[in-house]
């Protein structure tokens, strides 16, 4: 049963310019700007000031577009679920097919604004993000596999690819190892929230990993995905593209969301799951601090390892 | 709410919907024009 009634009668009042904006999930947004950023910045080459700030607007609005078309998709199980009940579409502000018509209209638009002023590589990045995160991840995966946010987390993970494609028309293996860290990133990420929101998930019918495998099996695959994301964590210093500043703050996050992940595996507080929600804090400074890092010592011009060899 | 204040209500809403479009509408035309003579760069002086 949903836990907000849809809003309609005589009192119902039209969608304001903040529902609107609620739907390209703003905070989700945000970190991908931050990401598609740090492979702009990071990219070698140059990008006239306009155009990078072009290539940045398409791809978040691609990944607002990507937001409110989830939204739409999904309406049925946000309105069962506590986290979501109080989004535009279950909430009655804004109609399913307006969220659908506005997202599937913004996709276009970035794709074609991508492609026309930056390249074609980063438009086609960006469209198939779009339909990985859409297709793939919302219509196919979420509601049928617990692996759901271990494969739909390659939508989320590819801005740094997107960004470096628009500033040199390629993608190489340094972008690619930005992409891995988001993407072994992710499950750890949430799988940490779903620890703490299982019986949300599990009203819902979300076959996330806790409500699927059990909180213990899900205990012992956010460490060993987090044994898997530290490597590439430390592999842009290693592989010469980031110099001491990000080896510093890479290896201190690192040890804190070890620290954190073992506090998750023998975690025995069942109902209020604190190393679990701690962890999920932990994994958002931990992707911030390394994206804010490599941007940083760009900016300031501390060298990478590969100009030292 | 009555429906007075409801109707008064939407139009206001209504009103700043018509605005924030008009900002986007502006600022994609200000975008287009900027990235076309970004695209252009200096052949845009290069006059047969």
């Amino acid at each position: 049963m949903a836990l907000v009634d849809v809003y309609a009668g005589p009192e119902q009042r039209i969608a304001t310019v903040g529902d609107f904006f609620a739907l390209l999930k703003p905070r989700v947004m945000s970190l991908v700007i931050f990401t598609g950023l740090a492979g702009i910045v990071v990219a070698p080459g140059h990008i006239h000031l306009l155009s990078g700030f072009t290539a940045l607007l398409c791809i978040a609005v691609a990944a607002g577009a990507s937001g409110a078309l989830n939204m739409a998709y999904d309406s049925d199980i946000d309105a069962i679920m506590a986290r979501t009940a109080t989004r535009p579409i279950p909430m009655g502000r804004i109609a399913r097919e307006e969220a659908l018509t506005f997202g599937w209209w913004l996709s276009v638009a970035s794709v074609t604004i991508m492609g026309l002023f930056i390249n074609l590589l980063s438009a086609a990045l960006l469209a198939f993000t779009i339909f990985f995160y859409v297709v793939v991840y919302t219509l196919w995966l979420k509601r049928r596999t617990a692996q759901n946010i271990v494969i739909g987390g390659l939508a989320g993970a590819l801005p740094p690819a997107i960004g470096w494609a628009a500033v040199t028309g390629q993608v190489t293996l340094a972008p690619l190892v930005l992409v891995a860290i988001i993407f072994l990133w992710t499950p750890p990420h949430f799988w940490a929230l779903a620890l703490f929101r299982s019986d949300d998930y599990a009203r819902a019918g979300v076959p996330m990993m806790p409500v699927v495998a059990g909180k213990p099996s899900t205990r012992r695959q956010i460490f060993a995905y987090t044994l898997l994301l530290l490597p590439f964590g430390l592999a842009p210093a290693a592989l010469g593209f980031a110099g001491p500043l990000y080896l510093a703050s890479a290896g201190l996050m690192s040890a804190w969301f070890l620290f954190g992940a073992v506090k998750v595996l023998f975690e025995r507080d069942e109902v209020k799951e604190p190393a679990a929600k701690k962890l999920f804090f932990i994994s958002i400074a931990y992707l911030f601090v390394l994206f804010a890092a490599l941007i940083a010592e760009r900016l300031i011009g501390v060298a990478p390892f590969g100009a030292w060899l | 709410m009555d429906d007075d204040d409801i109707e008064a209500r939407n139009a206001r809403e209504r009103r700043k919907r018509s605005i924030a479009l008009a900002l986007v509408l502006g600022g994609l035309v200000v975008l287009f024009f900027l990235m076309t003579i970004v695209r252009l760069g200096g052949h845009v002086l290069d006059m047969p």
